[in-house]
């Protein structure tokens, strides 16, 4: 068998349309698979690049349909509450964190895919889940201190800096440890996994998978040394602070769906 | 939500960081309901509903109208409060050509200013230079000329002005048919005619050539554009939507007569649903039920024009 028999031959990738930066995704998502079909025929006309739909998503039926998903910015309060009286919040936990699907939140979508928020509304908000992260929500202040700046981002493998769009942006403050426990069995539960049926395999791989830094960007002045986490990925799960789908650069977006490509090998 | 994207990036135009950052933010807010409120418990209840941003002003329109004199920026310490209140974007509101009344606005922090009508203006001349600010502005207006000055002067997102406080969705709608009819026009000078002929139109609709240019090719405005000024009702809020809007102001609707603070938040619930699901008419019917009785209002036919806010500004 060849790898290329793996690729699957569609992919259909769904932007949650409850509310927020919902076209300007799918516009760069069209736009990163063009770009991905080119390259591949260039690089080997016996490559097949798998054929890309992109959906917006308002309902179970249309999540269902979903391969991979991305969670666009907007108010995570109000996703929130909206997917809640859709009764689109379980079978979104169930689509990240049991189906394994590749999910992205950038922004309001890091911070639903955040097992753990601060500066949350009164009372808490409900969140998806999948990153064993602590966000801290508006980390930079209001609008007024929303910036552009330039990103490091080694995962890209470019020189080329990044324009990273912050708008009253979360970061990642915390990264939990309470997977740390399961993980000691992650030999033992990974090889049991292997003849078990395919749900427990898949939360078995989710245990072993820790999460990652894929980029940071300096703290402000005043607000502590070193740098903030920005980009994170666990697993299936990928999570930025900031807005991508506001520039007209590609190259994330790229990244992400050839990630999606091979994790649905 | 729209069909086409708007602002940056995505339509490869070249935009300032600054603007990426004010418009951005209103891109974030599409599909959204912004509510009005005058005390952090409204902001609250709007924040439950699923509101995407508040508007912090003393009085809701249909209040300011039945008070009469002049309506001026609410007082910082409200604002202050309500900011405290919720973790949903703030915005306030200046009156026009109040260049003090928004910097102090800007040092307050909220996340965008409106400059708008519904306040007295305060200069009959000049509306404020709003790219020399850094925080975003959103301005109303009643057709594309109206609109593209604005966004000219740096406004980072536009609304209709319809008619505020009257809970009469007509002038909304006829804003908005003329901005999209004024769209067309555009669209249509520059297939048959190129740029001389988006010149011209410029002229005739008094706006700046490149924006009309950029507004034609785009094939609508190149900010976000919510509706404003008499959306009542769940349908009024999904008629906006369906008329191309990219999201909903709710100014009196929500608070106006209502019974109860519950029953003010079952209408902020409806809304913010009917707005989400727009064409969904399932979803509409359970939207209206939820809703319950409407504010009376005041129909826009039986109006004088000094009665009315949406002739202030140019």
């Amino acid at each position: 068998m060849t790898v290329d028999a793996l690729t699957p031959k569609q992919i259909t990738v769904g932007v949650l349309a409850l509310q927020g930066g919902v076209i300007e995704h799918i516009s760069l998502l069209q736009k990163a698979a063009a770009q991905l079909s080119s390259q591949q025929s260039t690089e080997s006309s016996s490559t097949s690049t798998p054929q890309f739909t992109f959906i917006q998503v308002r309902t179970t039926a249309q999540l269902s349909q979903c391969d991979a998903l991305i969670i666009p910015g907007g108010e995570s309060t109000t996703m929130a509450i909206v997917a809640r009286r859709l009764g689109l919040l379980d079978p979104l936990r169930e689509f990240v964190k049991v189906q394994h699907k590749p999910t992205w939140g950038t922004c309001a979508g890091l911070v639903m895919l955040a097992s753990a928020a601060s500066a949350t509304k009164q009372g808490g908000q409900e969140l998806i889940g999948g990153l064993d992260v602590k966000v801290l929500r508006n980390r930079y202040g209001t609008q007024i201190q929303s910036f552009v700046g330039d990103l490091r981002l080694p995962f890209l493998e470019e020189e080329k800096p990044f324009r990273g769009v912050f708008i009253r942006a979360p970061v990642v403050e915390e990264i939990m440890t309470s997977g740390s426990s399961a993980s000691g069995n992650t030999q033992d539960g990974s090889e049991a996994g292997q003849g078990g049926d395919e749900i427990a395999k898949l939360k078995e791989r989710q245990r072993t998978e820790k999460v990652e830094v894929l980029g940071t960007y300096p703290k402000p002045q005043g607000t502590g040394e070193g740098e903030d986490i920005v980009a994170v990925r666990q697993g299936n799960v990928f999570g930025t602070s900031f807005h991508p789908e506001l520039t007209d650069d590609v190259r994330i977006h790229v990244w992400w769906l050839k990630q999606v490509v091979e994790r649905l090998r | 939500m729209a069909s086409t994207s708007t602002s940056n990036g995505p339509n490869g135009q070249s935009t300032t960081d600054d603007f990426t950052v004010k418009a951005g933010l209103a891109q974030m807010l599409k599909g959204g309901v912004i509510m009005d409120v005058t005390t952090p418990a409204e902001a609250r209840i709007a924040e439950e509903a699923g509101a995407c941003a508040v508007m912090a002003l003393e009085r809701i329109p249909s209040d300011i109208r039945a008070a009469g004199g002049v309506a001026r920026m609410s007082n910082p310490s409200m604002i202050k409060e309500i900011q405290a209140a919720v973790t949903i974007p703030v915005m306030a509101k200046a009156r026009i050509g109040h260049v003090v009344e928004c910097r102090i606005l800007e040092q307050l922090g909220v996340d965008y200013v409106d400059e708008s009508e519904v306040l007295t203006p305060a200069d009959d001349q000049f509306h404020v230079q709003k790219d020399e600010f850094k925080i975003p502005f959103v301005c109303g207006c009643r057709n594309l000329g109206e609109a593209l000055r604005r966004i000219k002067e740096g406004a980072a997102m536009i609304r209709t002005k319809g008619e505020a406080g009257t809970g009469d969705v007509v002038e909304a709608v006829k804003h908005i048919r003329t901005v999209n009819a004024e769209i067309a026009q555009a669209k249509a000078a520059l297939a048959s005619g190129g740029e001389l002929a988006v010149a011209k139109l410029a002229r005739e609709i008094g706006c700046d050539v490149e924006l009309l240019k950029k507004t034609a090719e785009l094939g609508r405005l190149p900010v976000v554009n919510f509706a404003a000024g008499g959306v009542a009702t769940p349908a009024d809020a999904a008629l906006m939507m369906e008329l191309g809007c990219d999201g909903v102001f709710v100014g009196s609707g929500i608070f106006k007569d209502a019974k109860t603070p519950e029953h003010a938040a079952q209408r902020a619930r409806a809304i913010v649903k009917a707005v989400a699901h727009w064409n969904d008419y399932g979803e509409l019917v359970e939207a209206c039920i939820e809703h319950g009785e409407a504010m009376r209002g005041i129909s826009n036919a039986g109006m004088k024009p000094e009665e009315r806010m949406a002739g202030r500004g140019w």
